[in-house]
């Protein structure tokens, strides 16, 4: 099967016309993946820029990180469902699109960058080098960014 | 000279035509309008969920405002610039939306209830800085915070979309 034959597929699936043929799925479905982004990236900036030393000093990075991861991964539990009900329904629009490959290899460096380094960043006694850490404080905030810019950027491409 | 006649001009001045017709302008400011989200909703997000008790419960209520405080603020700085080259491209589309226009009513309640919230219980916070279920007025202004903050990214994004 090619990948045009893969986002076909996407395209006509029941969920795909249902959402298609409606006037408020599409923008209700949009504004819930609005919140997931707000607060992904609002927890995941916040986390970033204390190991960055810029802000929330008074507290420990294992301590910040530990407490909004819940509110991370949930608010990217909400974007990435609410993100793929919005692609089935407009698959073949991404298909072709130059912005949308770009999302999705952000996406998942991101996902692979939090799942390796969360548990090192939110253990009080891990050793990891500040060097180290600021790195992928820098890498997260660039491949998260990237979501949310490339993502933007389907509806102009 | 009608409000709507002031919008149809400021929309029609070089600047507002500028912005709207230009390929990458528009965009970019669109896209910072989106990405300010973070900064701005998201970091009054992390306050409101403290608030309520649902993050952060083991940092002190001081703590968490008094160094969110600046990035909110930097962040509404962000949102009002690039929301105010928007309005100048489109006013005259905008002003009529009463979608837009249930924005700024849920935006001026918000203004409300931070100044409430800042001038009374947050007076005595000494008492309950350290406090995972806050005072019943501080959990209500986190909620309306929540809630009304929720709305207007309701109707920002509905406005896009010209339905009534």
């Amino acid at each position: 099967m090619s990948l045009l034959e893969l986002f076909k597929w996407f395209d006509a699936t029941p969920i795909s016309q249902i959402i298609r043929n409606s006037t408020y799925i599409f923008p209700v479905v949009e504004v819930l993946h609005l919140f997931g982004l707000t607060l992904l990236l609002g927890t995941v900036t916040v986390v970033d820029l204390r190991i960055l030393g810029v802000g929330m000093r008074r507290q420990s990075v294992s301590d910040l990180a530990g407490q909004l991861a819940p509110w991370s991964v949930g608010a990217a539990i909400l974007a990435i469902v609410t993100g793929i009900l919005l692609f089935l329904s407009e698959a073949m629009k991404c298909y072709g699109n130059a912005a949308f490959p770009y999302k999705m290899w952000f996406l998942l460096g991101g996902i692979i960058l939090y799942f390796a380094t969360q548990r090192k960043i939110t253990s009080p006694t891990s050793r990891m080098g500040s060097g180290t850490l600021k790195a992928i404080a820098v890498l997260s905030l660039i491949l998260w960014y990237g979501v949310a810019i490339a993502g933007r950027a389907i509806a102009f491409v | 000279m009608s409000i709507f006649e002031i919008c149809q001009w400021i929309q029609e001045s070089s600047i507002g035509t500028g912005i709207r017709e230009s390929t990458y302008v528009f965009p970019l400011i669109e896209a910072t309008h989106v990405i300010g989200l973070a900064m701005s909703v998201g970091t009054i997000a992390i306050v409101d969920l403290r608030l309520i008790g649902a993050t952060l419960t083991k940092e002190p209520v001081t703590d968490v405002i008094e160094q969110l405080q600046p990035w909110t603020l930097w962040g509404f700085v962000v949102q009002f610039i690039s929301g105010g080259f928007l309005f100048w491209s489109e006013a005259a589309r905008l002003y009529p939306s009463y979608s837009y226009r249930a924005k700024f009513v849920f935006m001026f309640f918000l203004g409300i209830n931070a100044l409430l919230f800042h001038t009374t219980i947050y007076k005595s916070v000494d008492k309950w800085n350290g406090d995972v279920v806050t005072p019943f007025r501080a959990r209500m202004a986190g909620w309306i915070g929540i809630t009304f903050w929720a709305a207007v990214i309701f109707f920002g994004r509905w406005t896009a979309y010209n339905l009534k």
